[in-house]
């Protein structure tokens, strides 16, 4: 299996053309990202607002985890029928794949944002408060900065089901790297399963570095200098 | 007192087992199988009722498997006895999978399906006879590929036969199976569409791919995102959408109807001649208007399945009706 796999990867005749490595790559990509940024549009404004503000936490926090009970294959097979009535081409191959990674990515964003923020000591805010910052200030210099891991966790969390999901598409006609998968299990071709699949999974391991990335960029010196202090002194 | 009870009621339970295994159990279980077709699952079910009122205990797990590539190698590893099969569609697959260790003979002079169902159903037992497999009577039904336009579609651009699809190409948007570009019966280089029927590469590459004769595939149909779909031709969702089935002028598609394949080692087990005239009487009855009828029920009434098995096992005699 290993060297079909291998075979199939270097095949140059695999990496040009309208069903080539490059052209499903940036497919998937593109999906993955719209569908992850409008995920982020809605659930990181509910979920900042409930967090900083302590309002509506449990109804907000349960219905967001109500969605992570529909399989997203369910979703894609509910909405197809309404958006193919609204554009037959994209309505078909794309926008039901599109509100299937929304709906996964969401819960993970919301959640998160909102145990970011209520998870920072209040004393700080106190202090932040007491030093005459306004409300928006304690958020955007104070709050916001100490939740940055616990949000950037799940929005990490959200990214990497977005990436391995979105190959689900493939079976109701949109391409990205699904279609390797779905093509190749119906040719019998094990060589583009697996290719499908390294390639998926590489693209995955992508985007958590990135996201790492964002964080280190995002978090706050001080945070980034206590987290590093407190792991040299811990292993013994 | 309690022991003694126990040891009675014991007894009891013994002797009932050991009855019920003596009236019914003289012939051996039989395991069925079926790809995910409703229409496939339909057949499956006929045969296993069938066999049930003739004293067989079936083993039904295996019906709705998966698709040919998953259900061949379990018929072949013995996790399934029979399966209803479509006799030039599995000279294709046999072709692509033979036997590990055939006479060389044996494959001779097979190239592929044609389109007479008698020639496909001898090659077909040459294919599978290396591999401990016969084949039975096939069904007067044929289910094979169909290529499918709207009714609108066939009338704008005066389609009747696939061969009238070759000058207008691009006007149309193409829909096929996600195994149609290495498929010699459809889009592979050489094979029926770029062969016989003068589509370019270029058509295929740019087509949308689905599962043939699938839900999506028709739903795509039926929503414009595409204009020529590949489905089978008992499919309910032509009749019901009054779609149009581009004549195959070139008769590339095989001769496609409906056979028991059953392993030799299960076939041992038996009686022979008297196991082998049920299915085939049954297979006999079963044309393509039965057909398309009873995957009809199935897949767009929404009816049990083995609640139609049963209505037409009744209505045609194979299992009494009750009183």
């Amino acid at each position: 299996m290993l060297d079909k796999t291998i075979t199939w990867l270097t095949d140059p005749t695999h990496w040009a053309g309208p069903n080539g490595i490059p052209v499903r790559l940036f497919e998937h990509i593109a999906i993955s990202s719209v569908s992850l940024l409008i995920a982020l549009a809605i659930a990181l404004p509910i979920g900042l607002y409930i967090g900083h503000t302590g309002r509506r936490t449990a109804f907000a926090v349960n219905s967001a985890n109500l969605w992570r009970a529909l399989p997203s294959l369910a979703v894609i097979a509910i909405v197809l029928p309404i958006t193919s009535s609204i554009d037959p081409e994209f309505g078909f191959k794309v926008y039901p794949t599109v509100v299937a990674m929304v709906v996964l990515a969401v819960p993970p964003i919301l959640v998160n944002a909102y145990a970011g923020l209520a998870g920072v000591d209040r004393d700080i805010l106190e202090a932040a408060r007491g030093q005459g910052m306004s409300e928006r200030q304690v958020l955007s210099r104070a709050e916001l900065p100490l939740a940055v891991p616990v949000i950037a966790t799940g929005i990490r969390s959200a990214a990497i089901q977005v990436v391995a999901t979105a190959t689900l598409g493939a079976v109701f006609g949109f391409g990205g790297l699904g279609r390797y998968l779905v093509n190749g299990i119906s040719q019998n071709d094990t060589g583009q399963i697996m290719g499908g699949v390294v390639l998926v999974a590489l693209l995955v391991i992508v985007t958590e570095l990135l996201i790492v990335l964002i964080q280190r960029l995002a978090t706050p010196r001080g945070l980034l200098l206590a987290t590093t202090a407190s792991a040299a002194q811990s292993p013994g | 007192m309690r022991l003694t009870r126990m040891l009675a009621l014991g007894a009891v339970g013994v002797v009932l087992v050991s009855a019920c295994s003596l009236g019914g159990g003289s012939k051996p279980t039989i395991k069925i199988g079926s790809v995910k077709f409703d229409e496939a699952k339909v057949v499956a079910e006929i045969y296993a009722q069938a066999l049930e009122s003739n004293g067989y205990t079936v083993d039904r797990t295996g019906i709705g498997l998966g698709d040919r590539s998953v259900l061949a190698p379990a018929v072949e590893t013995g996790q399934i006895d029979l399966q209803p099969e479509y006799i030039g569609s599995r000279i294709s697959y046999e072709l692509a999978h033979p036997a590990a260790s055939p006479a060389p003979a044996a494959n001779a002079g097979i190239t592929g399906p044609t389109g007479d169902s008698a020639t496909n159903l001898t090659d077909l037992q040459q294919l599978l006879s290396p591999k401990n497999l016969t084949v039975l009577n096939y069904t007067p039904a044929v289910d094979t590929n169909a290529f499918v336009v709207r009714s609108d579609t066939a009338s704008k651009l005066h389609l009747t036969d696939l061969t009238d699809t070759t000058a207008v190409q691009g006007q149309l948007k193409w829909g096929l199976a996600t195994d149609c570009p290495t498929n010699a019966l459809c889009g592979a280089p050489g094979g029926a569409l770029q062969g016989q029927y003068g589509i370019t590469a270029q058509t295929i590459a740019g087509a949308t791919l689905l599962s043939a004769c699938d839900t999506p595939m028709a739903d795509a149909l039926k929503a414009g995102t595409i204009d020529v779909g590949e489905l089978c031709s008992t499919q309910p969702d032509i009749l019901v959408n009054g779609w149009v089935i581009l004549n195959d002028n070139k008769h590339t598609q095989p001769a496609d109807n409906v056979a028991p394949i059953v392993r030799n080692d299960f076939l041992a087990k038996v009686d022979k001649t008297s196991f082998e005239k049920i299915l085939n009487d049954i297979s006999a009855k079963i044309d393509t208007t039965t057909l398309a009828s009873l995957y009809k029920q199935v897949a767009v009434d929404h009816q049990d399945v083995a609640a139609v098995a049963k209505a037409w096992l009744q209505a045609n005699g194979f299992v009494p009706k009750p009183s």
